[in-house]
């Protein structure tokens, strides 16, 4: 293995961990509101994603613009689940809405496939396939640019959460939510706009993950590996998400290159448990241990 | 008390009547029924539906409205499986024991359809060509293959690859499932005829994000070829990883099942110069007259529903067992079929070469090759052995 | 009342063969196969708050211990293997369970979650012994000189593993382990106080569960007769977790009529090829979202167990 060839699998990882990390980021987003764990976060993305695409495919959109029209479309959706769902659960426990959004998450896919069929589709990218050469190494601008774009994101969103009115509200509901509605802070609120918020982040990854793993109705599943993300950088932790993104994908590339082939895929799993066992409030979680 | 008891006794009243079998079951008068369980959901629900209801049903319609077999129409009913083999023994049993269906069509997958094998062996109904490539239906009495079997495809690509064209170096990316796993054995023994093996293999797993380990690990064997035993999603992406490391000097190769439209439309310009075993004539361009009377009639059924591989696969199903069932004659039992299809001899259906059922019970033996100029597959040569 | 419905109940299964077709005998096994589960599931989440998404990953390794015996020693007799299967993947679980003590809610469902696609992974790579991705025909059970080949045979030996696992669990919500269970259910802090020792009761709750899950497990094995890696995956588990929140948590009754529910709704929606996760999903959520306590909250009392 050459070294050019290893650089580059690393960075592909981390194009991919740079994924996972927002997926990771909107499930947290939502966990620190409501406590509860969003299993159609994939789904809302894909759904989201599908809907700019077909604006493109429709109006020859220019591809700013099909971004413009995910991001709307997320928007609406995240808003209307929360409104017209689980405001309605609130008194349920996590387990039902758990079963909920599990529930949604096959609806939003079934009704995927009847809408846009279960067909794979190429999707526009906003960078270059072929490689582009940086001294000793050739990266793919593709990579470059996914990586790029979700800094960005998250440099965005932590200027959200320090200097805002709502990023302000969000992190004092996520600490203590009593606490929060006795200073004023519309609980209510503060859960609407973090579904937005959390559907919003994901139409963004869809759009910069769909050039790479393609559109389709089953490209939710990716949230699979979002969840694992969270797990390892820490349930709750924003920072951990991103940490924990980046790791994922790199590992699950770098695994295939040295490990023997009956354990290579499972090593996001095995990690994941590991992670749990002996650190369980992740790598950048605040400990949150139970005495036993 | 006495609703329980009430409840209870109707239960029996309405369960307890069996069905009697006086006749060939799903044959009347004026109807064939005939059942699959498919993929509707999961991995491959887009396969599973052009196939059923863009492919088996589309012929089915034609027969129909032109007065059907023997004066009865054929009806299908079809099950959801979602890829899973529990699923799909419960479904095939509900389409023998309660629909009473006369024979199954096209299901899909491996899993779903060895799990139902011994099932429809022991209660000899028919299954009509199931759509996986492994060899594990041969030597059954009950089954017709429908894909070219992994073992007869892999023979047709090395024979060409190695045989004719002397290729040394081999290598192969595949799917960690039984499909990639049939084929990777069938590479290793026919390469072995020709005094040759494969260099590396590297798995990857369904509904994988990045390939560029694999592809790495492979470029560092330095293979001639590199065969894709794919899906199309990560095949595409396979392409473009090769695309993006500038990995020029490797001839990539696609098996039967991925040789598709659609896996070119997703690589885009990184599939050009792109080899493969076509298993069928291109569905959109093709000139043989079964491939246009294909595209008359889905235009005229279904206009909005773009010709493509599975729909064709599942009409050709279609137009075999309306064959064996016309020379069956008006009295159609499941042997009568049986032996009507094992009697076909040189069969033309206009799609793909004259065919022989027996003594194989496989029905599609042969493919050509092909390259991919200008994004689309150009044929290179006439149909290969696969004997 | 009580005594007359579970008298009419138990005739109507004991008859059940005899008076409907062999498809609704198959279909009627699974169910039980699956309530077995729910029971197992249930008796973890429902009374220790642990939330499992993993119990496909148990629920495999028993019908693998099953289906491997058999085939590998064909004399054993099944109820020796179904034991086996059981005590097989009680180990498993104990494995899982004691690392996982610390863990709670969320981050357990995770690692439960993670444990899934091991097993899975497993299963594919150890070839030799599980045939990997070309899974396993499972052969007939034996029971002694009988070959328990027909549907019939199948349904009362799953009927009978079901009626003793239903009595064993009743029975264990009635004894000191299981008020301890109770107690842990209703609130930690006050069942540590009264002197139950958490850490040993919820590894045992893991270990119960686990065992439950591998006998149906084998069951599973001997009535769908094939098994391959394909059969058990995450999506499962989410059937099984399913099963209990619709059933109603911490409720035996809820557990069977859970897994009934879930188990006939596969079969039923069927039909509805394309349309079918979209119904599955909407009555999920309409489920959740009009009956939260599940079904058992709205069953008649007397079919609750005494507690």
């Amino acid at each position: 293995m050459t070294t050019t060839a290893l650089v580059h699998v690393v960075v592909s990882g981390l194009a991919t961990g740079s994924i996972y990390a927002l997926v990771a980021i909107s499930l947290v987003i939502i966990y620190n509101a409501t406590r509860t764990l969003n299993f159609a976060q994939g789904e809302m993305l894909m759904i989201s994603t599908f809907v700019g695409w077909s604006a493109h495919a429709a109006l020859r959109l220019p591809l700013p613009l099909v971004l413009v029209v995910a991001v709307a479309a997320a928007a609406g959706l995240g808003w209307l689940v929360e409104r017209l769902i689980i405001r309605h659960a609130i008194a349920a426990t996590h387990f039902d809405v758990l079963i909920i959004t599990l529930g949604l998450s096959l609806v939003l896919r079934a009704a995927a496939g009847l809408v846009w069929t279960h067909d794979e589709f190429p999707f526009p990218s906003f960078f270059g396939g072929r490689p582009v050469v940086l001294g000793p190494v050739r990266v793919a601008p593709v990579s470059l640019g996914i990586i790029g774009g979700s800094l960005g994101l998250m440099l965005a969103l932590a200027a959200l959460f320090r200097w805002t009115r709502l990023g302000r509200a969000m992190r004092a509901v996520a600490q203590n939510q009593r606490a929060a509605r006795l200073m004023g802070v519309s609980v209510e609120r503060v859960y609407s706009a973090s579904w937005v918020l959390a559907a919003v982040v994901g139409a963004i990854a869809g759009v910069l993950i769909a050039p790479v793993i393609f559109l389709s109705s089953k490209m939710g599943l990716v949230a699979i590996n979002g969840f694992t993300a969270a797990v390892l950088g820490g349930f709750g932790s924003l920072p951990g998400a991103v940490v924990g993104g980046m790791l994922l994908g790199v590992l699950e590339n770098l695994a295939p290159l040295w490990l023997p082939a009956g354990i290579k895929h499972s090593v996001p799993f095995l990690l994941m448990i590991a992670i749990l066992v002996l650190r369980p409030s992740g790598m950048l979680g605040r400990v949150r241990q139970r005495k036993v | 008390m006495r609703t329980l008891l009430t409840t209870v006794l109707a239960l029996l009243a309405v369960l307890g009547v069996s069905p009697v079998d006086a006749q060939t079951p799903g044959v009347t008068d004026v109807e064939i029924l005939l059942g699959g369980s498919n993929s509707f959901s999961g991995p491959l629900a887009f396969t599973g539906e052009q196939m059923t209801k863009f492919g088996v049903d589309l012929y089915f319609r034609v027969v129909n409205d032109g007065g059907g077999i023997h004066g009865r129409k054929v009806r299908t009913i079809y099950y959801d499986d979602g890829y899973k083999p529990q699923e799909a023994v419960a479904n095939t049993r509900k389409l023998v024991e309660q629909d009473r269906v006369f024979a199954l069509i096209v299901p899909q997958g491996s899993p779903p359809v060895v799990a139902t094998l011994g099932y429809v062996e022991t209660q000899r109904v028919p299954m009509l060509f199931p759509y996986q490539s492994s060899p594990v239906t041969r030597g059954k009495k009950y089954v017709f293959q429908g894909m070219t079997v992994s073992d007869r495809s892999s023979r047709m690509m090395v024979d060409h690859l190695a045989g004719q064209r002397k290729h040394k170096r081999f290598a192969a990316i595949y799917q960690d499932d039984e499909y990639g796993k049939s084929f990777l054995t069938a590479f290793e023994k026919d390469l072995g005829r020709h005094g040759l093996a494969l260099l590396a293999a590297e798995s990857v797993k369904r509904g994988v994000t990045d390939v560029s380990a694999q592809i790495a690990k492979l470029q560092a064997a330095k293979p001639e070829v590199l065969f894709l035993v794919l899906v199309p999603g990560p095949a595409a992406q396979a392409l473009k990883e090769r695309q993006k490391i500038g990995w020029k000097d490797v001839l990539m190769v696609s098996t039967g099942p991925l040789t598709d439209e659609r896996y070119l439309a997703l690589a885009g310009d990184a599939a050009e110069g792109v080899e493969g075993l076509s298993l069928w004539p291109d569905p959109v361009t093709s000139d043989l007259p079964g491939v246009k009377r294909y595209r008359e009639h889905m235009a005229k059924y279904f206009p909005k529903n773009e010709p493509n591989r599975y729909s064709i696969a599942g009409y050709f199903a279609g137009i075999l067992f309306t064959a064996a069932a016309q020379r069956a004659g008006r009295t159609l039992t499941r042997d009568s079929l049986i032996a009507s299809l094992e009697g076909l001899k040189g069969f033309d259906s206009g799609i793909l070469p004259p065919l022989t059922m027996a003594p194989d019970h496989e029905t599609q033996k042969q493919g050509f090759w092909v390259r991919v100029e200008k994004g689309r597959f150009t044929q290179v040569t006439d149909w290969l052995k696969s004997e | 009342m009580r005594r007359a419905a579970l008298g009419a109940g138990s005739a109507l299964l004991l008859l059940w063969p005899f008076l409907v077709p062999r498809y609704f005998v198959f279909l009627t096994s699974l169910v039980v196969v699956n309530a077995i589960v729910a029971i197992g599931l249930n008796l973890l989440s429902g009374y220790t708050n642990q939330l499992s998404f993993g119990h496909a990953g148990f629920f495999a390794v028993g019908a693998y211990v099953a289906a491997v015996l058999t085939l590998r020693a064909p004399g054993v007799p099944v109820v020796a293997t179904l034991v086996l299967a059981g005590l097989a993947t009680a180990l498993v679980g104990l494995a899982l369970g004691i690392p996982c003590l610390r863990l709670e809610g969320l981050y357990l469902a995770m690692a439960t979650l993670a444990f899934g696609f091991v097993v899975v992974e497993a299963i594919q790579n150890l070839d030799w012994l599980t045939r990997g991705n070309d899974g396993v025909a499972v052969p007939t059970a034996h029971l002694g000189p009988l070959a328990l080949a027909s549907d019939a045979a199948k349904y009362y030996l799953v009927l009978g593993v079901g009626a003793l696992m239903v009595a064993a669990a009743v029975n264990i919500t009635r004894t000191r382990t299981g008020r301890a269970l109770l107690a842990i259910r209703e609130s930690e802090i006050a069942a540590q106080a009264s002197g139950v020792h958490l850490a040993a009761y919820r590894t045992l709750a893991f270990a119960v569960s686990a065992f439950y899950t591998g006998v149906a497990g084998g069951l599973f094995a001997f009535v769908v007769g094939f098994i391959s890696p394909d059969a058990f995956d995450v999506f499962l588990s989410v059937d099984f977790v399913a099963m209990i929140i619709i059933g109603g948590l911490g409720s035996i009754p809820g557990s069977v009529v859970g897994a009934a529910v879930i188990t006939l709704l596969y079969d039923w929606l069927a039909a509805f090829q394309n349309y079918r996760p979209l119904l599955f999903g909407l009555i999920l959520i309409g489920c959740m979202l009009f009956m939260p306590g599940g079904i058992a909250s709205r069953m008649p009392k007397w079919t609750q167990q005494a507690q």
